[in-house]
C-alpha cells in the first residue's frame, strides 16, 4: 500500500510542479533586449559613489574635509580642495576615484560630515582597461546639472 | 512531374525517391523548428526573451546554428576506432529515417503503409541505443563510455514497459499497421480508453529519448556532454538531428497510437481542416509536453531511474496488459 500511495502523492506534487512552471510561461518576462531597452534601476541599487547636487545652492557641498580618504580601506578616493575666498571653508576642485578597487563597504557615505556622498545608479561597470575605472566625481555632479 | 518520374523510375522508385526527400527535408525542418521551440519555452518558463535576434522572434536562429555547425571542422581524436567514430552518426540517422517511413501523417500521406508498421518502427528506434553505443565506445573517452553505458542500461530498462502498454494498443485493435489503428479512432481516440497506457507511454518515450528528466546519458554536470563529447561539426549535428527527430518519432507513434493520429476531435469534425493539419498539431502539442516536462523537473539520479523502471513501470504496465486483456475477452 505503502508504493501506490508513494505513487500517487509523487504524481500529485509532478502536476504541482508543472502547473508552477505553466504559469510562469504566460508571466511577463524580467530581462529586456539589453542594448536596445535598459531597465531603471532600484533607488537601493549601489553603483560607485557620487556627489550629491543639493537643490537650494544647486551644486555639491564637499568641503575636502579627507574623512572618506581616511576611512576608505582600500585607498579608493583621492580628494583635493581650496578655498573660494579668504575665510571661507575649502570646496572640493578634484575628486577621483579608482573603482577598480572599491569594495562598496559605503564608510565613506555613511561618515561624509555634509552628506555629500550616495551611491549612484551606474551600472555599466565593465571596462576594458584598469585606468576606465577611474571616475571623476566633480566633472559627473557638473554634468549632471 | 510526378507521372514523368513515374514513367522514368516505375511507381516504386518514384515512391521511395520523393519519400527519401520529403523525409530528410522534414527531419531537417522540424529540427530547426524544435531547437528553436525548445530554447523559446524554456526561456519563457525562467522569464527571460531567448532567442531574439535573427528573423522575428529569433525564428531563424537555429538556421544561423547550423551553417555554424556546417562550417567547423570535424575533429577525429588520437586513438579513436575510427570505422566506428565515424559510421556512429551515420547509423544514428540511418534508424531515425527508417522510422519515419511507417509514420501515417495523414490518410494518403504515408510512404509505405506496411502491415507490420509498429514493429518496424520499434525494430528501427533501437539503432538510436546502438549509436550511441558505437559513438561512445569508439571516442575512447571515459565520458562518453559512462554515457553510452548509462544510455545502454536505461534504453533497456524503458522499452519493456514501452512495448507491454504498446501491446495493448495491439490486443485492442487487432493489428500492427498504422492506418489500421488509425482508423479503428474514428469514435473514440485509444487514450480514453487506456489512460494509464498513454500515460506509461509518455514517460517511457521521455525516457528513451534521452530527455530530461531521463537525461542521463548527457548529464551535462556529470558527463560533459555523454556520448556525443568528442564529436564535433556536421557528426555532432547528427547527433542533434536524430535526437529531435526522435521526440517528433515518439510523439507521432503516440499520436497514432493513442490519440486519433490524422482523426479530428469529434465535436470539431465540421472543419474543413485536412488530416495533417491535425496530426501535426497533436504532435507537436505532445512534443510541448515534453518540453515542458523538461524545463520543469530536475534530473533522476542512476538507481532512481532504474528503481523506477523495474519497481514501477513493469510491474504495472504487466498487470495494465492482463487486466486489458481480459476485459478484450470479455467484450470482444
Amino acid at each position: 500500500m505503502g508504493l501506490v500511495r508513494d505513487v500517487l502523492v509523487g504524481s500529485w506534487s509532478l502536476i504541482t510542479g508543472m502547473a508552477v512552471t505553466i504559469r510562469r510561461y504566460g508571466r511577463r518576462n524580467v530581462t529586456v533586449q539589453y542594448p536596445r531597452k535598459r531597465l531603471e534601476m532600484s533607488p537601493a541599487y549601489r553603483g560607485h559613489i557620487e556627489l550629491v547636487r543639493f537643490e537650494d545652492s544647486g551644486r555639491h557641498n564637499c568641503v575636502a574635509c579627507g574623512t572618506c580618504v581616511r576611512f576608505c580601506p582600500t585607498n579608493v578616493i583621492k580628494v583635493q580642495g581650496e578655498k573660494e575666498q579668504a575665510r571661507s571653508k575649502k570646496r572640493a576642485t578634484l575628486y577621483f576615484i579608482d573603482f577598480s578597487h572599491c569594495s562598496l563597504c559605503g564608510l565613506c557615505v555613511a561618515n561624509c560630515p555634509t552628506k555629500t556622498l550616495k551611491f549612484s545608479n551606474e551600472y555599466e561597470l565593465a571596462h576594458v582597461c584598469r585606468w576606465e575605472g577611474v571616475v571623476d566625481l566633480i566633472r559627473r555632479v557638473e554634468a549632471s546639472a | 512531374m510526378w507521372q514523368t518520374a513515374v514513367d522514368i523510375l516505375g511507381p516504386d522508385v518514384a515512391r521511395l525517391v520523393a519519400g527519401a526527400i520529403g523525409l530528410v527535408a522534414l527531419v531537417q525542418i522540424n529540427t530547426l523548428f524544435l531547437v528553436w521551440l525548445e530554447r523559446k519555452v524554456s526561456a519563457h518558463i525562467q522569464l527571460r526573451l531567448g532567442p531574439m535576434e535573427v528573423g522575428p522572434h529569433g525564428i531563424l536562429q537555429t538556421i544561423a546554428d547550423g551553417i555554424k555547425l556546417l562550417g567547423k571542422e570535424l575533429i577525429t581524436p588520437r586513438h579513436v576506432d575510427r570505422k566506428l567514430y565515424v559510421l556512429a552518426p551515420i547509423v544514428v540517422f540511418t534508424g531515425v529515417l527508417s522510422c519515419l517511413v511507417v509514420i501515417p501523417f495523414s490518410k494518403e500521406l504515408q510512404v509505405r503503409d506496411l502491415d507490420v508498421g509498429v514493429l518496424l518502427i520499434f525494430a528501427f528506434s533501437t539503432f538510436n541505443v546502438l549509436a550511441i553505443l558505437m559513438g561512445g565506445w569508439s571516442a575512447n573517452n571515459k565520458y562518453s563510455l559512462l554515457g553510452a553505458i548509462r544510455s545502454v542500461a536505461q534504453n533497456i530498462a524503458y522499452e519493456i514497459p514501452l512495448l507491454l502498454v504498446v501491446l495493448n494498443v495491439m490486443m485492442w485493435t487487432n493489428s500492427l499497421q498504422m492506418s489500421i489503428i488509425v482508423e479503428t479512432q474514428s469514435t473514440i481516440w485509444n487514450v480514453f480508453w487506456m489512460p494509464v497506457a498513454a500515460a506509461i507511454y509518455l514517460i517511457c518515450a521521455t525516457a528513451e529519448t534521452n530527455r530530461a528528466p531521463f537525461d542521463i546519458p548527457e548529464a551535462e554536470s556529470e558527463l560533459v556532454a555523454g556520448f556525443h563529447t568528442e564529436y564535433s561539426g556536421m557528426r555532432f549535428a547528427m547527433f542533434f538531428l536524430a535526437e529531435y527527430s526522435n521526440m517528433f518519432i515518439v510523439t507521432a507513434v503516440a499520436t497514432t497510437l493513442f490519440f486519433g493520429g490524422w482523426k479530428s476531435p469529434l465535436w470539431l469534425d465540421f472543419l474543413p481542416v485536412p488530416g495533417v493539419v491535425w496530426f501535426f498539431l497533436k504532435v507537436y502539442a505532445l512534443i510541448f509536453v515534453i518540453i515542458w516536462v523538461r524545463w520543469t523537473f530536475p534530473r533522476l539520479r542512476f538507481d532512481q531511474l532504474m528503481n523506477f523502471s523495474w519497481k514501477v513501470m513493469i510491474p504495472v504496465s504487466l498487470a495494465h496488459l492482463v487486466v486489458y486483456a481480459g476485459i478484450i475477452k470479455i467484450i470482444g
